[in-house]
């Protein structure tokens, strides 16, 4: 019972948002904030039984014959919903003083509760169908709120991008849904994973697993279909926290995570999962190093972490990829929140060649970033460190010595380009009073400045104001400096409260004999590891340090930005040319096709059908008018001629037809 | 009967079809009335030869029906032909040709 | 025998006569010609009362109302004056219809079986009451088996009566018609 109201709050919450939000303008967010908090209060008080042995399993609606559609609660599920409705409780307090003064206030938080809700379909239905619908209509909350300033044509065609490419991974994912259910006829996940063994074949398995990795790909902007990523960062702030770094792109991750039976079964998927899912972190990373947008920062740093969490899950160990999941919810949160403390005193600027010096002048959003920052790249006790350690050892211990390899690199990237924006950002002089063309500001497409045009519904042309932000964006901040510090020590140890609060819940993940494994045990122990991972994020850390931080960096910003900017290769600047590629391969041949159909096919077949009806129909009147004749004699010929019919049909009837 | 059924109904078919050739092919309105009158005694022979053959009296009841419905439909149709042809020059059925559409 | 074909032949003769004089008035005599005969065929078929009938009605009534109305249509004693022909291939389907009718008719009739035939000897000689065909066996079945039809006939001829007053009736007195007066209305063609 408590489980419906943890699911339906957040709808309720949206519907009443969405009828009656002029009326309640400001109260809007804090019911809709108050709502999120109650979902996320009734989980915990369901904690003890999620955690019981089968887990929370309420039945809705029993459709088809094995359809039926009911919630879950057991250990995956609560740590996701935990997420989902404790970081976004805290998100939307943080946007009522983010939003403020937006025209469109409650339409923000109608939204955000419908997300809410859409994510908690996803996570806490019990059958892979509402899975997919949850899917949905998570795709759709992400459109709503990417395209939320719709009067700003970049947003708009952000969200119809990420809106499309994720439709994608929708059929991929019905197709998987078709593959199953015409084997076995049932959708529940139980059922499901009960017949995996006997009932598919191994090629089978691995189709459905490539359904359901290809609808991953597209949600969680995995390669090849990541590109939707840095454009969605064309919504507020508070979103890119929520459903970009946090909760919606990690719903890839929970799948794999919830068919972990699956992958299990077919070391194929696993392969192809694991190696995707390290390129994707790797490449995504390098792409971090070129980016001036903050938000863009911080979007391909989100790419390449959940490369890391699908690489996890993806090789089998799951309850590291997991891990992940959690710190990174966290410190993605937090490093989102402050930037937006940062844009919103800036007044809306995102380029970070024109900031600098902001240690000064907002101490708290440099706090912030500082611990995010020393979260994301691993550096210890924070959170990341033992979260990123756990994957990459994973990935070894499954056998799978080049992932670990690229893994490990990753992370010293991941040190460097953190670093840089730190550095850039909050040291040296700010670089708001400088011209723009001085520091290289040429490519919109990098920069995203948000000078050109308003950006939001506040005031366009605010002067800069190196306030503090209010308490409502600084208190949630500040709560989560304490997860992204301290949580990662829930995996401290061997038997760590982590591994045992999954004890048996995910599949063995060595069933198959991994190659780097030697005779006794995996090639290196589990301190070497995590030594090498320190060396490499110290060196990308002390690579960062020197080329923004020592020496004349600081003195010479803007000459060393400006140098920077307009050396950039193309094909970084154009990231891998893949949208390049999208628009050659898939948009302009749509195009001419729709041309050809509006050029050709619409008027000659179309509308030359629909012209014809009622010219055929004159032609038939015609030919009827050309029999009246008017002339008595004619019609008594016609008459005649129908007695000479009668006649002939009673001379067959009636001499049967001996004529 | 010394001669069969069956030459009294040619007969009577024969005349049917010189009167169904004098309705179509001629103009004058009179002459196609009495075209009509030639197929109305036409088939009163059949009728008669039928009723001799199986001797039952309705035949000749129809036919001295025909007779009275004839005489009916002749002065009706003649009334209509004094009417139509009063004011008009040419007695000619092609003139009425009011219903060309 | 002999009756018939000569009567016969004499039947088919005036029925060409009447559908191809050019004259109406000789239409009607040709007309004349073949009631007559077609009384006497009747006679043979011992029908008495009908060919009775026939003369009365049909030549007596009939084709005087056919004469008088040519006298009422022909303008003194110019010829009937006839129009432009507007149909002048009609002539060739027309014949072609009718044969085929003809031919219709007479293989059904030819094909059509038909029962036992009586004799003259079961019916009585022409000429004896109560026979078949004769007035009294006529009247008889007329007034009690078919009295319905009769007096339906009767009605009908009332309702001839009265339609040929109303429709070819003069003015009324002082002038008055029930028509009214022909209004000059110009009327577009519907379709040019």
């Amino acid at each position: 019972m408590l489980l419906y109201l943890v699911w339906l709050l957040p709808l309720i919450g949206a519907v009443i948002l969405w009828a009656f939000g002029p009326q309640l303008k400001s109260w809007a967010g804090p019911i809709g904030s108050a709502l999120v908090a109650t979902s996320f209060a009734a989980t915990v008080f369901l904690w003890g039984n999620a955690t019981s042995p089968h887990g929370l399993h309420v039945p809705l609606v029993s459709w088809l014959a094995g359809w039926d559609f009911g919630l879950q609660l057991d250990r995956l599920s609560l740590i996701w919903t935990l997420i989902i409705t404790g970081v976004g409780f805290l998100i939307h307090a943080y946007s009522i003083g983010y939003m403020d003064g937006d025209r469109a206030f409650a339409r923000f938080f109608a939204y955000m509760n419908f997300f809410v809700f859409a994510m908690l379909t996803l996570v806490l239905s019990d059958n892979v169908v509402g899975l997919l619908v949850g899917w949905g209509l998570v795709g759709l909350a992400s459109y709503f709120l990417i395209g939320f300033w719709f009067y700003k044509p970049t947003a708009v065609s952000a969200a119809r991008k990420a809106f499309v490419m994720n439709v994608v991974g929708d059929v991929a994912i019905m197709f998987s849904i078709f593959l199953i259910v015409s084997k076995i006829g049932v959708t529940r996940y139980d059922l499901i994973f009960g017949q995996l063994s006997h009932a598919f074949t191994s090629h089978e398995l691995f189709l459905i697993a490539l359904g359901l990795f290809i609808g991953c790909a597209a949600k969680s902007a995995q390669i090849p279909l990541h590109s939707w990523l840095p454009d969605a960062m064309e919504g507020p702030t508070p979103v890119s926290a929520l459903i970009h770094a946090a909760t919606m792109v990690t719903a890839g991750v929970y799948l794999i995570a919830r068919f972990a039976p699956l992958w299990s079964e077919s070391p194929d998927a696993q392969e192809l999962t694991g190696v995707i899912g390290a390129l994707t972190a790797i490449a995504g990373a390098i792409l971090g190093c070129v980016q001036w947008d903050i938000k863009r920062i911080l979007a391909y740093s989100t790419m390449s972490q959940i490369g890391y969490m699908i690489m996890g899950v993806g090789v089998g160990a799951y309850d590291a990829g997991v891990f992940h999941f959690l710190t990174h919810a966290f410190f993605k949160a937090q490093l989102f929140l402050g930037a937006g403390i940062v844009i919103h005193a800036l007044a809306n600027e995102q380029d970070v060649r024109r900031m600098g010096g902001l240690r000064k002048t907002l101490p708290f959003a440099f706090v912030a970033m500082l611990t995010g920052v020393l979260a994301i790249s691993g550096i210890p006790p924070f959170s990341g460190f033992f979260s990123k350690d756990a994957v990459v050892y994973g990935a070894l211990e499954t056998g799978h010595p080049w992932l670990y390899a690229i893994g490990v690199i990753t992370a010293g990237i991941t040190a460097y380009y953190m670093f840089r924006l730190l550095f850039v950002t909050f040291f040296g002089a700010y670089r708001g009073e400088v011209d723009p063309s001085d520091l290289g500001i040429r490519h919109p497409e990098l920069a995203g400045t948000a000078a050109i045009g308003a950006s939001s519904g506040h005031h366009p042309e605010e002067e800069p104001h190196h306030h503090a932000p209010s308490w409502l964006m600084s208190g949630p901040v500040a709560i989560l400096i304490v997860p992204t510090i301290f949580i990662g020590f829930l995996d401290l140890g061997a038997n760590s409260y982590w591994k045992q609060f999954f004890a048996g819940f995910f599949p063995r993940a060595n069933e198959y004999p991994p190659i780097a494994l030697g005779a006794s045990g995996p090639l290196i122990s589990e301190t070497l590891s995590t030594a090498i991972v320190f060396a490499v994020v110290v060196i990308g850390f002390a690579v960062a340090f020197v080329r923004y931080y020592a020496g004349p960096a600081l003195r010479d910003a803007v000459a060393r930005l400006r140098t920077e900017t307009i050396r950039m290769p193309g094909v970084l600047a154009n990231a891998y040319y893949f949208d390049a590629a999208y628009e050659a391969l898939l948009v302009r041949p749509a195009y001419v096709l729709g041309r050809w159909f509006y050029r050709v096919v619409d008027p000659h077949v179309i509308d030359a059908g629909v012209r014809e009806v009622p010219i055929s129909a004159q032609w038939l009147g015609h030919l009827f008018r050309s029999f009246q004749t008017g002339l008595v004699r004619a019609y008594a010929l016609t008459i005649a001629f129908g007695v000479v019919c009668f006649v002939a049909y009673y001379a067959f009837a009636f001499t049967g037809g001996a004529r | 009967m010394s001669v069969a059924p069956e030459n009294y109904v040619a007969l009577s078919a024969v005349l049917f079809f010189i009167g169904v050739v004098g309705v179509i092919a001629r103009r004058n309105p009179l002459i196609m009335l009495m075209s009509i009158e030639l197929l109305f005694n036409a088939s009163n022979l059949a009728l008669v030869t039928y009723a001799r053959a199986w001797v039952d009296n309705v035949g000749h009841i129809f036919a001295f029906l025909v007779i009275t419905v004839a005489a009916a439909e002749a002065a009706i149709a003649l009334a209509i032909v004094v009417v139509t042809f009063r004011s008009r020059h040419f007695v000619d059925v092609d003139e009425v040709s009011a219903l060309k559409g | 025998m002999i009756a018939f074909w000569v009567l016969s032949l004499l039947m088919i003769a005036s029925a060409v006569f009447v559908v191809t004089a050019r004259q109406p008035v000789h239409s009607v005599v040709g007309l004349l010609v073949n009631f007559i005969a077609l009384a006497a065929m009747y006679l043979t078929l011992q029908a008495e009362f009908l060919a009775v009938m026939q003369i009365v009605v049909y030549s007596g009534a009939i084709l005087i109302l056919f004469v008088f109305v040519i006298a009422l249509l022909s303008s003194g004693t110019k010829p009937f004056a006839v129009g432009p022909d507007r149909a002048p291939r009609i002539l060739i389907p027309a014949v072609v219809t009718a044969v085929l009718t003809l031919a219709g008719i007479t293989v059904t009739a030819l094909h059509t079986p038909v029962t036992v035939i009586r004799t003259t000897a079961t019916n009585g000689t022409t000429g004896d009451a109560n026979a078949f065909g004769s007035v009294a066996n006529f009247g008889a079945a007329l007034f009690t088996t078919y009295l319905l039809p009769f007096e339906i006939t009767a009605f009908i001829l009332m309702v001839a009566v009265i339609g040929v007053v109303l429709i070819a009736g003069d003015e009324g007195p002082a002038g008055f018609s029930r028509r009214k007066p022909k209004r000059n209305i110009q009327r577009e063609p519907i379709l040019k």
